[in-house]
């Protein structure tokens, strides 16, 4: 009898209830080799187990819920402001948007290059902007054309207010690698 | 026969002295010379005898203790500063002008600025003194491991601290620094492979849940970046530094000591 | 005056300047006999000795002196974040002196058959720590505490305007041991330059042990046992680390152009400088097709010269050019090794591509932010 019940105990799961096991080791067998391990599998699961969760808590800590960011939305004035043909500074310390107008209409440039987020600057005479960190230069439609930058400038929403004045939304970009700079809002018609 | 003694004999042989400095007396002996090191928290870092060239400076250049002595000149200095310096957007740019201007003695700034930048350069020529003369051979191999992790360290640390003056150089460097961070693969939300951990629309490795973001705490470089910065600065990397200096220090005793030609 | 100092000027253009390192590094270092045996005709190994190190460091300071008198190199110069740099090139040829004209000291005892320098006969020739090193120590920690006072008092720390998140500085650089990476970082695209090689130079500077099963030369300077894995670390340290910090300190002006040192840093100097994919060299310039929309097809040619050079050459170099190495490492450090060094020789192929074909990338595939 004694020969059944301890084989009986030695093939169970690392899931069955504990008691067994623990009834097991009072009857005087001892602890047998095979028990023994799953005891120690199960108490290394739950060892790793919680130790992940530990690290796991620990990185989401990083991730904070609420961020406290500078407003991504702005008004750019009325678009007869902006002279076709030429790239609008006034936005770009403030927002880091520069505001072009071509003979179509206006869109609104991201400041940031896409290499490695420097501040490129426009080259009025050139007609390109030139990032100062690794030498990317970009045409006045923000397409990449020298240096290391992987993609064109990033363009951002622009659309009028009721009031006619335009509206910049920074939290909604339009990528042209992507096919986006033709959505609808990714330019304003003049 | 009464010998006579001056004033500093009887100091060194009076109860307080030897209390601290057991054996009391300057070393005349070698074995009370040996004494001396065995006894001292801070010198049983070295052995009681060296062979005879690990004490030549043509042979060692000094570096590695000169990294080491640098390192506690940048601990000082760095707690001194943080008397003063605010990691805020506000208040950090001004707060080292006047660490210079308004604080007696104020070049505790340039001893941390100058050290740090001579420390990088001293770990790299302990490198160089290191790799030349083979000592990374069998049985130091782990031990030129912990070095580099501990050379990855010290530029780590210059590199947060480049942040905390809140000057151009400080915010174009981590602007560039935290980019690159950006494209790390899979893990960083411009980086290759990033777009594959998605499931339909929703991608889990975004400007708001990347490395970067974790690096910099925002999707902007400003207020949380600062302070993580200097939290790392100040507090995350010397603690780690620290671990790995005491397991690198340790392990050249248990690997034999400074190397010697078979 | 200005004609040498036009000459200057030119010689320190990328292509001439690296190229001619490249060319002569390995005869000054030779990695192995045959290089050795060109070393010693060309008189390199006078290098080392003591005449050598007087008129180097006499020529460097020659140079700093003479190029102090120019107000444009003074400028780079002088600005204080560069102060340890020019330090540094100093010290490491100094170092670097030092520790090659022990090792070909050690060399020819070795060749006569004497023990080395730093012989050391186990219980006779030990000394005490206290007094013998610790006096070492002491002065060491005087004269240091000292120097960084001195430098304190003469030298404020930078700082510059304060931060302006709307202007980056022209010429925007990294701190100066980064300067290496930021030069990669102008042939490979983030994830490369900024990721993936600086682990492989770290993980590579940790292999090192592992790889060098060489049990020559362990606790002493030598060279001539140890060619190879000295040469290489060398190429790695004083080319790929030290020359790109110069080269980024001295060299690289406004908008990331390359400058002479004595060239005055105009912010409007206009360099050609259009990129093209390799993809666009191909369907483009020599089919005259236009770029393939399927974006597999479009880079399948940059994929497969990717894919044979990373997973061809290794194998094709070990039943070859480097037969011997691979019966001597073994499978498993011969793979690793292979793949170290082929990736850090990605860089001087990207370098070259980029100076002489305007070469951006070989696989371009920005829809996923994957641009080798």
């Amino acid at each position: 009898m004694p020969e059944a019940t301890e084989k009986k105990t030695a093939t169970i799961a690392p899931s069955s209830p504990p008691p067994a096991a623990l009834g097991k080791a009072d009857d005087g067998s001892g602890v047998t080799r095979r028990s023994f391990f799953s005891w120690i599998s199960i108490g290394w699961l739950a060892f790793v187990t919680a130790t992940g969760g530990f690290f796991t808590m620990m990185l989401r800590f990083f991730f904070p819920n609420v961020l406290f960011e500078p407003i991504q939305t702005f008004r750019a004035g009325s678009p007869d402001e902006y002279q076709a043909g030429e790239v609008d500074l006034r936005w770009k310390g403030k927002f880091g948007v520069w505001i072009v107008r071509d003979d179509e209409g206006i869109y609104a440039l991201s400041t940031v290059c896409t290499h490695l987020g420097c501040t490129p600057n426009w080259l009025a005479a050139e007609q390109k902007f030139k990032c100062p960190c690794h030498g990317s230069g970009f045409r006045k439609t923000g397409i990449n054309f020298e240096g290391p930058a992987p993609r064109p400038l990033e363009r951002y929403r622009i659309v009028l207010a009721d009031d006619g004045q335009i509206i910049v939304d920074k939290t909604k970009k339009y990528q042209q690698e992507k096919g986006q700079w033709g959505d609808p809002e990714a330019f304003l018609k003049v | 026969m009464a010998e006579k003694k001056n004033l500093l004999q009887r100091l060194a042989e009076g109860q307080i002295w030897t209390s601290i400095f057991r054996g009391g007396g300057v070393p005349k002996s070698r074995r009370q010379r040996m004494m001396v090191v065995l006894n001292s928290v801070f010198l049983h870092l070295h052995p009681v005898r060296l062979p005879k060239h690990a004490v030549k400076l043509k042979f060692t250049w000094c570096m590695g203790g000169l990294s080491f002595f640098i390192f506690l000149i940048l601990t000082i200095s760095g707690i001194l500063l943080m008397f003063y310096y605010r990691p805020t957007i506000e208040y950090a740019y001004t707060d080292i002008i006047d660490l210079a201007e308004q604080v007696p003695f104020g070049i505790m700034r340039e001893i941390h600025r100058w050290g740090a930048h001579a420390m990088v350069i001293t770990v790299w020529l302990h490198m160089f003194r290191v790799f030349m003369t083979g000592s990374y051979k069998p049985p130091r191999e782990f031990n030129w491991a912990i070095g580099v992790v501990l050379l990855l360290l010290t530029l780590l640390l210059s590199f947060t601290g480049y942040l905390l003056p809140w000057d151009q150089l400080a915010i174009w460097a981590i602007a560039v620094g935290s980019n690159m961070a950006r494209a790390t693969p899979f893990l960083g939300h411009e980086g290759p492979g990033a777009a594959l951990l998605a499931i339909g629309d929703i991608n889990f490795v975004t400007v708001a849940s990347d490395v970067r973001f974790a690096l910099i705490g925002g999707r902007f470089l400003g207020e949380a970046t600062l302070l993580r910065f200097y939290v790392l600065h100040c507090i995350g990397l010397p603690f780690v530094i620290m671990i790995f200096m005491a397991v690198h220090f340790w392990r050249i005793r248990k690997d034999g000591g400074i190397s010697t030609p078979v | 005056m200005e004609g040498f100092k036009h000459l200057i000027d030119v010689l320190a253009k990328p292509t001439i300047l690296v190229t001619f390192t490249f060319v002569i590094f390995f005869f000054i270092f030779p990695p192995s006999d045959w290089f050795d045996k060109w070393h010693r005709r060309l008189k390199f190994d006078a290098l080392w000795g003591k005449k050598s190190l007087i008129i180097i460091t006499g020529l460097l300071i020659a140079f700093f002196v003479f190029g102090l008198g120019d107000p444009d190199f003074r400028s780079i110069v002088l600005k204080p974040d560069n102060v340890p740099i020019s330090g540094l090139i100093f010290l490491v040829f100094f170092f670097t002196w030092l520790s090659m004209s022990q090792a070909y000291k050690n060399d020819e005892l070795q060749e006569a058959g004497k023990p080395v320098d730093e012989h050391y006969d186990a219980p006779n020739d030990k000394v005490l720590v206290w007094p013998d090193l610790v006096y070492v120590e002491l002065i060491s920690l005087v004269l240091c505490s000292a120097f960084f006072l001195l430098w304190s008092i003469g030298l404020a720390a930078p700082l510059e305007e304060p931060a302006n998140p709307s202007e980056s500085p022209n010429p925007a650089k990294a701190p100066w041991y980064f300067l290496g990476l930021q030069e990669m970082l102008v042939y490979f695209d983030p994830w490369m330059a900024g990721v993936v090689l600086p682990s492989l130079i770290i993980l590579g500077l940790m292999a090192i042990p592992y790889l060098d099963n060489n049990p020559e030369g362990a606790g002493y300077y030598s060279y001539k046992n140890r060619k190879l894995s000295i040469a290489i670390f060398m190429f790695g340290w004083l080319v790929l680390w030290v020359l790109l910090i110069v080269i980024g300190t001295f060299l690289r002006g406004p908008n990331w152009n390359f400058f002479g040192p004595f060239e005055y840093w105009d912010s409007h100097k206009v360099e050609a400088l259009t990129n093209v994919n390799l993809s666009e060299f191909i369907y483009v310039k020599w089919m005259g097709t236009g770029l393939p929309g399927n974006i597999l097809l479009r880079e399948i040619w940059g994929i497969i010269i990717t894919l044979g050079y990373f997973m061809v050459l290794p194998p094709l170099l070990a039943k070859t050019w480097l037969k011997d190495m691979y019966a001597k490492l073994g499978v498993a450090r011969y793979s690793i090794f292979i793949v170290l060094i082929i990736s850090a020789l990605t860089l001087p192929i990207k370098m070259y591509l980029r100076w002489m074909f305007n070469l951006k990338y070989i696989i371009s595939i920005p829809e996923y932010f994957f641009n080798f």
